[in-house]
């Protein structure tokens, strides 16, 4: 395990029951699954169907009534409660940050449960809030009332990662932020996971979140059980049943393209400009690549906004971006993503960011029509149905 | 409370409300001792000027005053303390699991005791206790429990459910959720509730002379007794001041006390 | 029998020197609420008045009033008074502002004018919260009306004092309990009586 860079470890139930008093039939009946290690499995079904309860189980939050959960082969009932929870990361709707104390302290807790030295729970704090692209200085000492609720959630996973669990556990996770928060979120979870390699388990009640972050996901009927349980692509591509089919929904064909990355296309380049730099440099970088506007970078090399050209012109030097977000796609984004931020600016493309956010270039409409064409060659090839993703653009 | 500019503003009636209610505090944590220097500034000056007779001199000499003054402080800071004593630890286990369905008949039956009238409660705790400082400490404690009990219940209650478990869920046991995150969230009910219990125990003290057990009531009770206008006015004027004064700084204590993040 | 019936006598009283009280200081609250709420000056002023008037103990303000109401009803009255308008200022603000305003611009748009606004959309919509005050300061009065006898107000409080001064005396124990337990029970049953106004009072529409 240790010679490899996956962190997380295997998780395990077997035939795990919870049925409560009083209720005829129980919440989760008998469910068995297998998370391998350092993999994102998504927990979904309709409401009631036992995925928070099962989510719930593997920290004990909820007790089963019988059967086993394992944790990298230990039994989690054998292990103290508190003790157990402390090495398995939480994070709820919302981030459920607490709010009389500081992004630092709360994102310190578990590490200062485990009596980790102060001097070691500073810096990891600091680490936790720059893997979550926060700048440390600027917001170590805020209270989360005065966070976004997109930075509110960031702070929430950085909690849940601060002891290094080897697993995490998430619960609806991005369900109380806006669509393109949530969306950048989602980017920056896989981000960080394709460093880390946690296992998670992540409950949602979006198909096209479970489609674009799980490596499987687990599709549960009433009582926990288990509908089809397989990659994003199988479940779109073979439905297991009737109930799998109507619950990812007509227009499946479409989702497939939100199991492409803007990874997988080639990357134009752009010419970019750093705030305080000469516009005229600037302009000549420009006028070579035959562009009429520029990108530009904060001295992080993080994509801050578009600039026109000719709004350059007259200037001095680059001026500082106003706001503190940062421009466009992760690089792990679906094309799903990358299409609606091309369609919100009105430059033509999509900035494309990589780890912590720096700038790697940009997908324009001519690669994404391609590509969807291409995709939708090959699926009318295996799956018979042709998608109509085609006239989307 | 400098830096919100990453929150949206609040908007409407809730945050008309909100700020009308911290312009209230504000008033009141700066009107109130402004108000209680002036009126205590013009009592000194009328009763270092004023024409009094014997009995009126001897009611209102400096040293009695300020023995009834410091008996009255007393009283209040005691009953008050085992107020607290008392309240927040029982408000804790009545929201505990187990003892949580005990909550309502608790604090039905200390609503039931607030209708009792104070001095009723004093004179019955006399009858039984004798005439004694203890006796009164003991019916102005048993008077100051419900608004602690209540805020303290309420309070804790109130927490938002998903904090503590998210709290549990990280892997806090159930004491450490209750001094780091649940208390410290209800700490601005439970404070509203002791304020509250200050100003009822400094009030009911007044009461404390009717069994020999000092406060500034004695002034009133002579007063009315001997037919003294100006000892009479003077008590009620000095068990007021006292009164706001214990009002503002429980006020101040509210203010100080409330985490910072709220 | 004599002594049963002069308990009744005082339990009577009590509650007629509360109810009186109450209603008095139910119509002074709300005309100085739709003061308040005319002009948003007042608004903080009316709450600080009313947070430092429940401060001060009964017993003080007794004290100001006997030089100047002279001992008997009328201190006991003014006292009762004065302490009963304040819950119901507070929560009759409250209420008031709580109104949705698209409700009233809509009740002008059809015709009604500031008084009939005030008195069949205002009020019935704020009723419930003005009830919850009212409630609140009856609780208040009937202990305030209590230590009313000490300048010699009408009702209960008169057999605590009794059972006071015999301290020692048999008599003590039964007097102070029928004083004490007279006005617990008088305020729960005046509490039910309320609730069942308000239960009367209340709009079926907007009751919870």
């Amino acid at each position: 395990m240790t010679d490899q860079p996956i962190s997380g470890v295997d998780l395990e139930l077997v035939d795990v029951t919870k049925s409560y008093p009083g209720q005829e039939r129980p919440a989760v009946d008998g469910l068995t699954l297998h998370v391998p290690a350092g993999e994102i499995v998504m927990f979904i079904g309709p409401s009631g169907c036992g995925k928070t309860t099962s989510l719930k189980m593997i920290n004990r939050l909820i007790e089963p009534t019988s059967g086993t959960i394992t944790i990298g082969g230990d039994d989690v009932r054998k292990q103290k409660v508190d003790e157990l929870r402390r090495h398995i990361g939480y994070v709820i709707q919302g981030g459920s940050l607490f709010p009389h104390m500081t992004v630092a302290q709360n994102i310190a807790l578990v590490p200062k449960l485990l009596k980790w030295d102060d001097k070691r729970v500073e810096a990891r704090v600091d680490e936790l809030l720059d893997l979550v692209n926060l700048d440390p200085g600027r917001y170590r000492d805020r209270y989360p009332r005065e966070l976004s609720g997109g930075q509110q959630q960031r702070v929430g996973v950085a909690r849940g990662l601060a002891s290094d669990p080897p697993v995490v556990l998430m619960d609806e996770p991005f369900g109380a932020v806006d669509p393109i928060t949530r969306s950048r979120l989602q980017d920056e979870l896989m981000s960080i996971q394709s460093e880390l390699r946690k296992t998670i388990v992540c409950v949602t009640h979006d198909i096209d979140e479970a489609v674009k972050l799980g490596d499987r996901i687990c599709i549960l009927q009433e009582g926990a059980q288990v509908a089809q349980y397989d990659t994003p692509e199988h479940v779109l591509a073979a439905p297991a049943n009737r109930f799998v089919e109507d619950f990812v929904g007509a227009g499946s064909g479409l989702k497939q393209l939100t199991l492409t990355r803007v990874d997988d296309i080639e990357l134009r380049s752009w010419p970019t400009a750093s705030v305080g730099e000469p516009v005229a440099e600037v302009l000549a970088r420009a006028g070579q690549a035959g562009e009429s506007s520029v990108i530009v970078l904060d001295q992080r090399r993080r994509p801050r906004a578009w600039c026109w050209v000719r709004d350059l012109e007259g200037q001095d030097r680059v001026p500082p971006p106003a706001g503190d977000e940062v421009l466009g796609v992760d690089r792990r984004a679906t094309l799903n993503d990358a299409l609606d931020d091309m369609l919100s600016s009105s430059y033509g493309a999509a900035v494309v960011t990589g780890r912590r956010d720096e700038f790697l270039g940009v997908v324009d409409f001519a690669s994404v029509t391609r590509h969807i064409q291409e995709t939708a060659q090959q699926v009318e090839a295996s799956a018979g149905s042709g998608p109509d993703g085609t006239e989307r653009t | 409370m400098t830096d919100t500019a990453a929150q949206p503003a609040p908007t409407g009636r809730a945050a008309r409300l909100r700020s009308s209610a911290n312009r209230e505090q504000l008033l009141l944590l700066a009107g109130i001792p402004v108000l209680v220097l002036v009126v205590l500034g013009g009592w000194v000056a009328w009763r270092l000027t004023a024409d009094l007779d014997d009995i009126e001199a001897r009611q209102l000499a400096w040293d009695a005053i300020g023995r009834l003054t410091w008996q009255h402080v007393r009283l209040t800071v005691v009953a008050t303390v085992l107020v607290l004593l008392i309240a927040v630890p029982l408000g804790i286990m009545l929201t505990r699991r187990g003892f949580s369905r005990a909550a309502p008949l608790v604090v039905g039956v200390a609503n039931i005791g607030q209708a009792a009238p104070a001095i009723g409660l004093v004179v019955l705790f006399a009858i039984w206790l004798g005439f004694d400082f203890w006796t009164a400490i003991v019916a102005f404690t048993l008077y100051g429990i419900l608004p602690v009990l209540r805020n303290t219940i309420v309070g804790l209650q109130g927490v938002d459910a998903t904090l503590v478990e998210a709290g549990r869920g990280m892997g806090m046991s159930a004491a450490e959720v209750l001094w780091r995150i649940e208390l410290p969230l209800a700490v601005p009910v439970i404070m509203a509730g002791v304020r509250t219990a200050l100003v009822l125990v400094v009030g009911v003290a007044s009461f404390a002379t009717f069994i020999d057990a000092g406060g500034l009531g004695a002034l009133i009770q002579t007063g009315i007794t001997l037919f003294r206008t100006s000892v009479l006015v003077s008590g009620g004027l000095l068990i007021a001041l006292l009164a706001l004064v214990v009002d503002w700084l429980g006020r101040v204590l509210e203010t100080a006390v409330r985490p910072k993040g709220l | 029998m004599q002594e049963r019936a002069d308990i009744v006598y005082g339990g009577y009283q009590h509650v007629s020197l509360v109810v009186q009280c109450v209603a008095l200081a139910a119509v002074i609250a709300f005309l100085l609420a739709v003061l308040v709420t005319r002009v948003p000056a007042l608004e903080g002023l009316a709450n600080a008045v009313s947070a430092i008037g429940l401060t001060l103990p009964s017993f003080a303000l007794l004290g100001f009033l006997l030089p100047l109401l002279g001992i008997g009803p009328g201190p006991a009255v003014a006292a009762v008074t004065f302490y009963a308008v304040l819950p119901i200022l507070r929560n009759a603000v409250v209420a008031l502002q709580g109104v949705d305003r698209t409700l009233l611009e809509s009740a002008r748009g059809m015709g009604m004018g500031a008084v009939a606004t005030l008195l069949r959309v205002q009020l019935p919509l704020a009723w419930p919260v003005i009830l919850a005050g009212i409630r609140t300061s009856t609780q208040m009065s009937m202990g305030v009306a209590a230590i009313a006898a000490v300048v010699l107000g009408p009702g209960l409080g008169g057999y605590i004092f009794s059972g006071l001064e015999q301290i020692g005396n048999a008599n003590a124990l039964y007097s102070a309990l029928v004083g004490t337990i007279g006005v617990v029970l008088l305020a729960l049953v005046l509490d039910a009586l309320l609730l069942l106004l308000g239960r009367l009072t209340t709009s079926k529409g907007i009751r919870a």
